[in-house]
């Protein structure tokens, strides 16, 4: 029982974790803008 | 049911590799830390998932990633000197098939060492690496932590996951390793950035870190309660009111103290008694047949050199009580028994030039991480991270060279990783002052202009 939370919560922290850094530029290439400055860009030209 | 939650979980972190390959690293890291295929009955113990993940890592990295100013620290070449001579010393070992056995593991934990810091290119890198660390050997500790909270536990009794005492699974090896890790759980409770200190990230943190101190408790293994003294002073170290730290310290020991089980205070109270326990006296004898053999043997018998041992000892205990106490010797005798340090497993098993790399290869990591925890002492706000981080590591390589003076872990995996995220964030930082000129990192770039007069 123990053993099954816990692997859940290990199992799902690191699953989200990885689907965080796919989602980071800076992963591969930190010249790479940061995401929440590239959605913004995204934004501002959708609206423009 | 849990096999297919472990093919779900491992198919979804392969399918997030094949859009960053860094991920292939970390799903490395994860396999070998946690083990998932000694957790499973059927279908994952099938398939080779260690080879795999760690073959999809090095071919993306081959094939996608930036080569672009790849450094090599001389670490790495230790490290590959090591590799090359335990190879040599397989091949001539006294015990040749079970020399083999650990040969099979142990070139993997080095040849991956090695490869680490070439894919550690950008700090984020760097973090999710530790992160991966920390998660995958939280399963081993919280689990161990809730139930010596809820009364389980007894020194090799504490059931965690798999039954064979392998890999971190070991009580005295997780219990160092729970400790070794708290420097680096406080520093993502300040700087992470994957999963930003919020009040969620502190309290799983610090409850992490109460797991990680229950390990020893669990397990009964004095090693840990050792640990856990190094890493109080060590902590000392960045503390800012000194005095309080320590009263803050000595009060919890205090109040801890009575909620700890009966049979953990009188297993720690024989630290000092320790020629009464076979357990720790037959280590003396280890270690001086270790010296005498390795003056004939000066290169070492090879991997599991222990096994050709015959110790006779006397366990020393005392009878009676007040005047009429008397102290009784039993001859004791005990064959192959294994290291338990280990000083003494690389010394035994790869001789003096093994035992003097090896050495090297992890004074080097402390020298080297209190260069960079110096170097970028003072730093503009987006370098605070930098010192800290060299501090953490170097403190965590500490308390494990120390829980390893009484554990045979000289070649665990888990610590040749902590010696690839060192040598990563020294050559990334070595190559961004390449990248700024050399300038002096800790003159703040971003000052403003003087004002004219």
């Amino acid at each position: 029982m123990i053993d099954s939370l816990v692997l859940g919560l290990t199992h799902g922290l690191l699953l989200l974790t990885a689907w965080r850094l796919i989602h980071r530029p800076d992963l591969d290439d930190e010249s790479a803008p940061p995401p929440g400055e590239a959605r913004q860009n995204r934004w501002g030209r959708k609206r423009a | 049911m849990r096999d297919l939650a472990f093919i779900a979980f491992l198919g979804a972190i392969f399918a997030l590799g094949f859009r960053r390959p860094f991920i292939f690293v970390l799903a490395y890291v994860y396999i070998d830390v946690v083990s998932p295929q000694r957790m499973s009955y059927f279908l994952l113990n099938a398939f080779p998932i260690s080879a795999m993940a760690v073959g999809f890592a090095v071919l993306s990295w081959l094939a996608f990633d930036d080569k672009k100013d790849t450094r090599v620290a001389p670490r790495q070449g230790l490290m590959l000197a090591l590799l090359a001579y335990c190879y040599w010393t397989t091949t001539r070992a006294d015990f040749p098939i079970d020399a083999a056995f650990k040969w099979d593991w142990v070139w993997k934990a080095l040849a991956f060492a090695i490869f680490l810091p070439l894919t550690l290119r950008t700090k984020l890198r760097i973090e999710a690496l530790l992160l991966f660390m920390l998660l995958s050997v939280a399963t081993i500790i919280i689990a161990g932590g809730l139930k010596t909270a809820l009364g389980g536990g007894g020194y090799g009794q504490l059931k965690l996951f798999v039954d064979n005492n392998s890999g971190l699974f070991e009580g005295s090896i997780i219990s160092a390793v729970a400790i070794c890790v708290i420097p680096l759980i406080l520093w993502f409770t300040r700087h992470g950035t994957i999963f930003p200190p919020d009040w969620r990230v502190k309290t799983f943190g610090y409850l992490l870190i109460f797991a990680c101190l229950l390990m020893p408790v669990g397990t009964q293994a004095r090693t840990g309660l050792l640990c856990i003294g190094l890493l109080a002073v060590l902590m000392l170290r960045d503390v800012k009111r000194r005095m309080v730290y320590i009263g803050g310290a000595a009060a919890l020991a205090l109040v801890a103290i009575p909620f700890l089980p009966t049979a953990f205070s009188e297993r720690m109270g024989t630290i000092r008694t320790y020629q009464a326990d076979a357990s720790a006296s037959t280590r003396i004898e280890v270690w001086k047949w270790t010296l005498d053999y390795v003056k004939s043997h000066p290169f070492g018998g090879g991997f599991e050199a222990y096994r050709q041992n015959e110790i006779k000892y006397d366990k020393i205990s005392t009878v009676g009580e007040g005047a009429s106490i008397t102290i009784v010797r039993t001859p004791e005798v005990d064959k192959s028994r294994a290291y338990h340090s280990a000083y003494f497993e690389m010394i035994g098993e790869q001789g003096w030039p093994g035992f003097a790399l090896w050495l090297m290869i992890h004074l080097g990591g402390i020298i080297r991480m209190e260069v960079l925890r110096r170097r970028y002492w003072k730093t503009p706000p987006d370098q605070a991270w930098i010192s800290p981080l060299a501090t953490a590591l170097q403190h965590a390589h500490m308390i494990y060279l120390f829980g390893a003076m009484f554990v045979g872990i000289a070649l665990n995996p888990f610590v040749y990783m902590l010696v690839g995220a060192q040598i990563g964030l020294d050559t990334y930082l070595a190559r961004k002052r390449a990248e700024e000129g050399m300038k002096p990192m800790n003159k703040r770039r971003d000052s403003p202009a003087p004002e004219p007069a």
